[in-house]
């Protein structure tokens, strides 16, 4: 029995060791390279040297602090896109006006560098977290309402028909009938959002300072503490990466019953 | 009667514009927002056509916008390699897919303080954040293009007598030309975004960085003539992308064409 359970776990971690083996190729290198002296390490520090500055900057609090900052941002960003992206995306469905005027406006905005509007956000929001939160909303917004409107847009008519026929009203119908309908797309769109909110929030703060884990980055690069620029990479690295994995999961729970 | 209906449909679609532009008038006009804020429609005209003579204005666009291609180009000579030989050999898939995977959901924009360290501010640091930001996008589209190309058409190539070597060239890459098109118009899209965010963090030249000398000097009608000048050059861009892409594509289906 006990046999088993050790050639199990000998099987799975020569799996793991084969799925991850360029990654941890990489790591070696990284660290020969840096231990050997091949690379001052003002410029590549030793892997080893980034791990002991991570567990110091943990311990010191000067990680958890901006992370949350920086996910506080990312989160009411989101929240913000969210919210304006299913209205304006089911009003575009269901209202041609709406459509006529926004269409074209969506259009134009859509392929433009969202970051060019940072100078205007921090005019008018100032410097601290409004600005980032308003950059996070405007760059999620336009894949929220694309979503929203081609989640809306699916419904398949002979549905809405039936829904009306046994005597939903315009509310319900929205509620019941087109919202449960767009989850899938608005899904898609949360997963398509959630690394550009990541993204707009870091570039913010490290543009226009105010904390963070971007502000944090930009000042350990302008003292020369290179070990700590890795560390606050690799942190924004795993974020994205532990967030997009809850996105899959959610997913799969909310659209239990939808098939792929 | 046709002309009559583009010009129509054309209008139809501009009438937004006008009625956002009449909008943002009557807030600035209206006193309710400080004009320093919000400069009046005439201001920010003013300031676009200003921009429009100025010389150095186009050297700055210049400068942001060779970052941005030179970046996407060479993210392409890479990427599309990559791609390609990740899609053909298992040992490739093995090697590289850990590495995308592991890096695809690192913020690029991330990398500038980085590549500061290494290679200084300017030009350098620049081009290699937008390689490095374009680069997974023509990885992954130009994989996912050749493997989603149907089996069914090598093997006929194959009975054809199309030699093994010349399958790549032949067929898979042509299949994938749809996917990888689009890969172009996203990598497209990020190459702007990293060039200017770039400027942001840290540069002496680029528009981005004339924008923040234009805020922190004040000349506000300035900064917003130079966003939306950017606006109009990313959109030009983007519809340049398509229009090449789907002459490149005339011979595909209707619904493979990019939108």
């Amino acid at each position: 029995m006990a046999m088993r359970v050790i050639w199990g776990m000998a099987h799975w971690l020569g799996q793991a060791v084969r799925a991850a083996y360029p990654l941890l190729l990489l790591a070696l290198l990284w660290e020969v390279a840096a231990s050997m002296g091949w690379v001052r390490p003002v410029f590549l520090p030793p892997l080893t040297a980034v791990i002991g500055q991570l567990v110091a900057l943990m311990k010191s609090g000067e990680l958890i602090g901006p992370l949350a900052v920086s996910l506080y941002r990312t989160v009411v960003g989101l929240a913000l896109a969210i919210s304006v992206g299913v209205v304006v995306g089911f009003l575009m469905a269901r209202i041609q006006a709406v459509r006529w005027l926004l269409d074209p406006l969506i259009a134009f905005s859509l392929p433009s560098p969202k970051v060019a509007f940072l100078p205007v956000f921090i005019l008018w929001f100032g410097i601290d977290h409004l600005s980032k939160i308003a950059l996070v909303a405007f760059t999620c917004v336009f894949p929220f309402i694309i979503a929203a409107y081609a989640g809306a847009t699916t419904v398949p008519t002979h549905q809405l028909w039936a829904a009306r026929a046994m005597g939903t009203s315009s509310r319900g119908l929205l509620l019941r009938v087109i919202f449960p309908a767009s989850l899938p797309s608005l899904m898609s769109g949360v997963r398509v959002g959630v690394p550009y909110a990541l993204v707009s929030t870091f570039t913010a703060e490290m543009i226009a300072g105010g904390g963070g884990l971007g502000g944090e980055l930009v000042l350990a690069q302008r003292y020369f503490e290179t070990p700590s620029v890795f560390v606050y990479l690799l942190v924004m690295l795993a974020a994205g990466y532990v967030i997009d994995m809850g996105v899959l999961r959610l997913r799969a729970r909310v659209l239990r019953w939808h098939e792929e | 009667m046709n002309v009559i209906g583009a010009i129509l449909d054309h209008g139809s679609r501009l009438l937004p514009f006008a009625l956002l532009l009449a909008a943002w008038q009557g807030v600035a006009g209206s006193g309710l927002a400080d004009p320093a804020f919000l400069p009046s429609v005439g201001a920010i005209g003013h300031a676009l056509i200003d921009l429009g003579a100025t010389q150095s204005f186009y050297a700055d666009l210049a400068v942001t916008f060779g970052r941005s291609l030179g970046g996407l180009a060479l993210g392409a000579v890479i990427g599309i390699p990559i791609g390609t030989v990740m899609a053909v050999s298992r040992q490739a898939e093995g090697f590289f897919g850990p590495l995308v995977k592991a890096t695809y959901s690192l913020p690029k924009t991330a990398l500038v303080p980085l590549l500061i360290l290494w290679l200084g501010i300017g030009t350098a640091t620049n081009v290699v954040a937008v390689m490095l930001a374009t680069l997974l996008p023509f990885v992954v589209y130009t994989y996912h293009g050749i493997q989603g190309v149907p089996r069914i058409l090598v093997w006929s190539a194959r009975a054809m007598g199309v030699a093994e070597h010349r399958m790549l060239w032949k067929v898979l890459l042509p299949g994938a030309q749809h996917a990888m098109l689009t890969g172009l118009r996203i990598a497209l899209g990020f190459s702007f975004v990293i060039a200017i965010a770039a400027e942001m963090i840290a540069a002496q030249t680029g528009v981005g960085k004339l924008m923040f000398i234009y805020g922190e000097s004040g000349s506000y009608n300035y900064m917003f003539a130079a966003v939306a000048a950017i606006m109009l050059l990313a959109y030009v861009a983007d519809r340049i992308t398509v229009a090449v892409s789907n002459r490149l594509l005339r011979w595909d289906d209707i619904e493979n064409r990019l939108g």
